[in-house]
């Protein structure tokens, strides 16, 4: 609810007096009490915000006063800018009607989600993941896409996770079962690489999440990611974890 | 086509402003066309004519002299022309009307040397093409909005501003001498004079004169015009007029009057014995008077149908046939089931005795003459899932309670708690199983009216975890841990003023004061697009009922049709005069309802986009609007407390419910429609009985084709029942589909 409470007129500065006037000549009866200070903040900014590019604009015409036309080139140029307001009738009926011609587009079949286009939409990650440069040892070029089936994993997980054991980067430190309690470890491969290996899976490149089966290594996860762009946000929040973690050496 | 293009009466070619009186048929009133500024002058006035152009250039060539400072020369022609001394300080004369005769009008304005020349320079080279006057071209001094400045200079002076009161006085005294039944109709004639007057005297800076007239007339206004007084008397000088967008389009725009043709020619008779030609003038620029012929119209129905910021629509604005017929359901085959007792065949034909419901699989295969083809616009095929949802609609409905004014809905009222006075929308899904609010602080938040948690898709890399051949493989790629009550979305910059739930409970829409649309997806609760295309606050948008398709109206008078694929709109429905401020998609899903903060409502076309129906009557902006379920009325509340009936074939109003004492921000239909159930900020939810305001309808010829209904002044009969809440405004209501009402509201204490 809102409620008026009108200072008594004598404890009223006169700028609020004015602007209580100006309300109630605009016809706005109810309001609370708070409103006049904003008004009265606004009107403060307002002027000052003109009157200062009148000063602007009255230096830069080389006068020494400033004069009404300054102040009316000021509040010109304020309009335009903040205080924009919708285009006139006729330009909206004009752009309306040659909208209005293009015939109503056939709706295609079993698409899926009726979305534009990629990049119209905000469903692109809006992040991109640190590529550990440093860590790159010379036999880069042969780093392949972890091969990880479920068969594949032996008793010793760091190295048959990874197809030739000189890729860089995180291994597992599955050797001490009780830090991996619980743990996720990430496998970082630059992109650029993996791109060129050849994927052993059988699914499409972007696919690089791949879960060992636990029951291979007790209770313990391991999940495998790379660095490629992933569309997801569980696992590139995995990443992120430890993407500061680069104390993980090849073994 | 009879579609209403308000832009083709008024500016396309940019000097020409046409004036036209036209009435159905008989043509003995000749239509103007004549350019602006020399109205008085080329049309009525004779004598002083040739005088008055040569007049103008004296003293543009005056005033040439004396600021070049050649004293000698200004003197020799003041005394060879014969000029006063003073008169060359009225720039803006046009030496037209009885009342001034020759002598240009001593404006006392602030034409100064400047302005003329300025006029005068520029006059020259356009002076040859167009007709107008040179005044009237460049009628501010060269500013860089053209459009602007046409539109303005639609106030050229017409007369000696002093006598602008005069009259006004004679033409209020000759309305009240007329008979009776005459009297109420020429009384329209006053509120759009007396603002066009008004406005002229401000446009030419008279702004004390303006200011006198102001305040000697706008009491005898009617009251529901309080609103734009307000706003003229705020606007004193030339200036302010340029801000104001909507007082401009009130310019551009003609304020329509339907007058009998006696009542009419009573006036016109009147306006042209006398010299009195201002009045004559004005009517002519900025009137447009729908002659009908017949009785002349009460004054109670008169009332009813004006209030609206231009006038009321014309006859011709709502010719158009409109389809308002429901599509044919598709066939589905409902599979049997142990619990529920009923089998359906293929035609939808019910076996078992149950209550059949007209809007659940149609007996006849004929077309529906008043439906749209079902190919009228493209609309997305029924997926599966689609198709699982009808199914479910349909056992649903077997179960929906009968309404009547014996048997009133139960109301489920949901409140919103600590919102302080931030909750500015609300949508409810058909199957009532989420709500959804948009809050003033930019989130938007779902939740789940059922015991069953809001859940979100795992993510991918869960997601390649599960067994993809598992029956209930639906379920479990939905993410447990995060399972909550609600959600909340995060996405917009400003508050959100309208919100919509996709009819497949795939998508929610949100519109917000930052101008764009958002669409979320309610599997992974994540925002999917942004649809930027108003530039300023979208105060609606909402989902067609087959889905696919949204519109949305705001701040920029334009509502939108878009399609969730595209990224542009499809359709612009343009004409309002101010915000829209509601929307709404009829049930077939071929037309789409707006109301507007202009007092119309207006009914527009999907598949051209043109508007087929002006229905004028409310007092105040409109913020709601309801189609009944059988398509063929709809209801409309707005801030003066009044819920208006309207029969959308026909384009008129059938019925009036009074009782709400403030704005109405929530109207719906039972699912039958036999209930109007009205939720308003007066903490109230009222429940109308339909069924007997849209019997007592009589709907014959006469009434047809003129549009005048009488209305029963029986509100009091059709309410059925008050409901109050706890200092809770009413913002959304919903049936579910057993027909029990819920609504929702935030606790205001």
């Amino acid at each position: 609810g809102s409620n008026v409470k009108m200072a008594s007129p004598k404890t009223v500065p006169k700028d609020a007096q004015v602007m209580i006037q100006i309300l109630k000549d605009m016809g706005i009866t109810e309001y609370e009490p708070r409103v006049i200070n904003q008004m009265l903040e606004f009107t403060y900014r307002y002027v000052t915000t003109i009157i200062e590019d009148a000063k602007i604009y009255a230096t830069h015409a080389k006068k020494n006063i400033v004069d009404a036309d300054d102040i009316r080139l000021a509040i010109q140029c304020r309009m335009d800018q903040s205080f924009t307001s919708p285009p006139p009738r006729d330009f909206l009926l004009d752009v309306a009607r040659q909208k209005n011609q293009t015939p109503l587009p056939l709706i295609k079949p079993y698409t899926g989600p009726r979305l534009p286009p990629d990049r119209y939409c905000l469903t692109a990650p809006n992040y991109r993941l640190k590529s550990i440069q440093k860590k790159v040892s010379s036999s880069a070029g042969r780093i392949t896409v972890p091969r990880l089936s479920i068969g594949a994993v032996s008793s010793r997980p760091s190295t048959p996770t990874l197809g030739t054991p000189s890729v860089q980067s995180v291994t597992t430190k599955v050797g001490t079962p009780v830090s991996l309690s619980g743990q996720r470890f990430s496998v970082q491969i630059p992109s650029s690489q993996t791109a060129a290996s050849k994927s052993s899976t059988p699914s499409t490149p972007m696919v690089q999440n791949v879960l060992i089966n636990p029951s291979l290594i007790g209770s313990k996860k391991i999940l495998i990611t790379t660095n490629m762009v992933s569309q997801n946000s569980a696992s590139e929040s995995l990443k992120r974890k430890h993407e500061d973690d680069d104390d993980y050496d090849a073994l | 086509m009879a579609a209403v293009q308000d832009g083709q009466l008024n500016l396309e070619v940019e000097k020409d402003i046409k004036t036209e009186i036209t009435n159905d048929g008989s043509g003995n009133i000749n239509a103007n066309s004549s350019s602006p500024g020399s109205t008085s002058s080329g049309g009525k006035s004779k004598s002083p004519a040739g005088s008055g152009e040569d007049q103008q250039t004296l003293l543009a060539v005056l005033q040439f002299l004396k600021r070049n400072k050649l004293t000698e020369s200004v003197d020799i022609l003041r005394r060879e022309a014969g000029l006063s001394a003073d008169a060359d300080d009225s720039p803006v004369s046009e030496s037209a009307g009885a009342g001034s005769g020759g002598v240009p009008s001593v404006g006392a304005d602030g034409g100064d040397a400047n302005s003329l020349l300025s006029r005068v320079s520029i006059a020259t080279p356009v002076a040859p093409p167009a007709t107008a006057p040179p005044k009237v071209v460049a009628a501010s001094g060269g500013e860089d909005q053209p459009d602007v400045n046409v539109v303005l200079s639609a106030y050229s002076q017409q007369g000696d501003p002093v006598l602008y009161p005069l009259y006004y006085n004679g033409l209020k005294k000759f309305i009240e001498s007329v008979l009776d039944c005459h009297r109420a109709e020429l009384s329209q004639v006053f509120y759009p004079l007396f603002v066009h007057m008004y406005l002229e005297l401000v446009y030419n800076n008279h702004e004390n004169e303006a200011k006198q007239f102001f305040e000697k007339f706008s009491g005898d206004q009617e009251c529901y015009y309080e609103e734009d007084l307000r706003i003229l008397s705020s606007m004193s000088k030339k200036e302010h007029m340029k801000g104001n967008e909507t007082m401009l389009d009130f310019r551009t725009s003609k304020f329509v009057l339907r007058i009998s043709r006696d009542s009419y020619q009573l006036l016109k008779r009147h306006l042209q014995e006398r010299q009195n030609n201002q009045i004559w003038n004005i009517i002519q620029e900025h009137l447009y008077i729908d002659i009908f012929d017949g009785m002349p119209r009460s004054k109670s129905q008169i009332d009813a149908m004006s209030g609206s910021l231009a006038g009321e629509g014309k006859r011709d604005a709502n010719k158009a046939k409109v389809f308002y017929g429901l599509l044919k359901e598709p066939e589905i085959e409902v599979p049997l089931d142990d619990e529920d007792e009923e089998a359906e065949n293929e035609e939808g034909k019910p076996k078992k005795k149950k209550p059949k419901k007209d809007s659940m699989g149609s007996k006849s295969k004929k077309q529906d003459p008043n439906a749209p083809q079902q190919t009228r616009i493209p609309l997305p095929e029924l997926k599966d899932s689609d198709k699982l949802d009808k199914i479910m609609n349909m056992k649903e409905a077997t179960k929906k309670i009968r309404l009547g004014p014996d048997n009133l809905p139960s109301i489920c009222f949901y409140s919103f708690l600590n919102a302080y006075q931030g909750l500015t929308a609300v949508d409810f899904t058909d199957d009532s199983s989420l709500i959804a609010g948009g809050f003033a602080d930019s989130t938007v938040r779902v939740w789940s009216v059922t015991p069953k948690k809001l859940r979100r898709v795992k993510s991918a890399a869960d997601l390649s975890n599960i067994d993809k051949e598992s029956d209930d493989v639906l379920e479990r790629i939905m993410d447990e841990k995060t399972a909550s009550e609600s959600k909340i979305l995060y996405g917009h910059s400003g508050p959100v003023y309208g919100i919509s739930f996709s009819p497949d409970r795939n998508y929610l829409l949100s519109s917000s004061e930052d101008g764009t649309v958002r669409l979320w997806s309610l599997q992974t609760f994540t925002c999917l697009v942004g649809y930027k295309g108003h530039n300023y606050p979208v105060w609606d948008t909402q989902f067609s009922p087959y889905g696919y398709y949204f519109i949305s109206g705001g701040h920029d008078r334009v509502a939108r049709l878009w399609a969730t694929d595209h990224y542009q709109p499809l359709r612009m429905f343009a004409g309002h005069l101010a915000d829209i401020t509601c929307t709404l998609f009829h049930p077939n899903s071929n037309y789409v309802a707006t109301g507007s903060a202009d007092r119309t409502i207006r009914l527009w076309d999907v598949l051209t986009g043109n508007c087929v129906r002006i229905l004028t009557g409310h007092k105040g902006p409109i913020h709601s609007l309801a189609f009944s379920p059988n398509g063929k009325f709809m209801a409309s509340g707005a801030t003066d407390g009044r819920v208006l009936l309207w029969d959308v074939g026909h384009g008129l109003m059938v019925g009036e419910l009074k009782g709400h004492t403030d704005t109405i921000y929530a109207l719906k239909f039972s699912r039958d429609g036999e209930i109007l159930a009205s939720g308003s900020m007066d903490n109230t939810v009222k429940l109308w009985d339909t069924l007997k305001a849209f019997d007592d309808v009589e709907l014959d010829d006469f009434t047809a084709a003129t549009g005048h209904i009488h209305l029963p002044e029986n509100s009091q009969e059709l309410l059925l029942g008050t409901y109050m809440t706890k200092s809770t405004p009413v913002i959304h209501l919903h049936f579910t589909r057993r027909n029990l009402l819920l609504a929702a509201g935030a606790y205001n204490p």
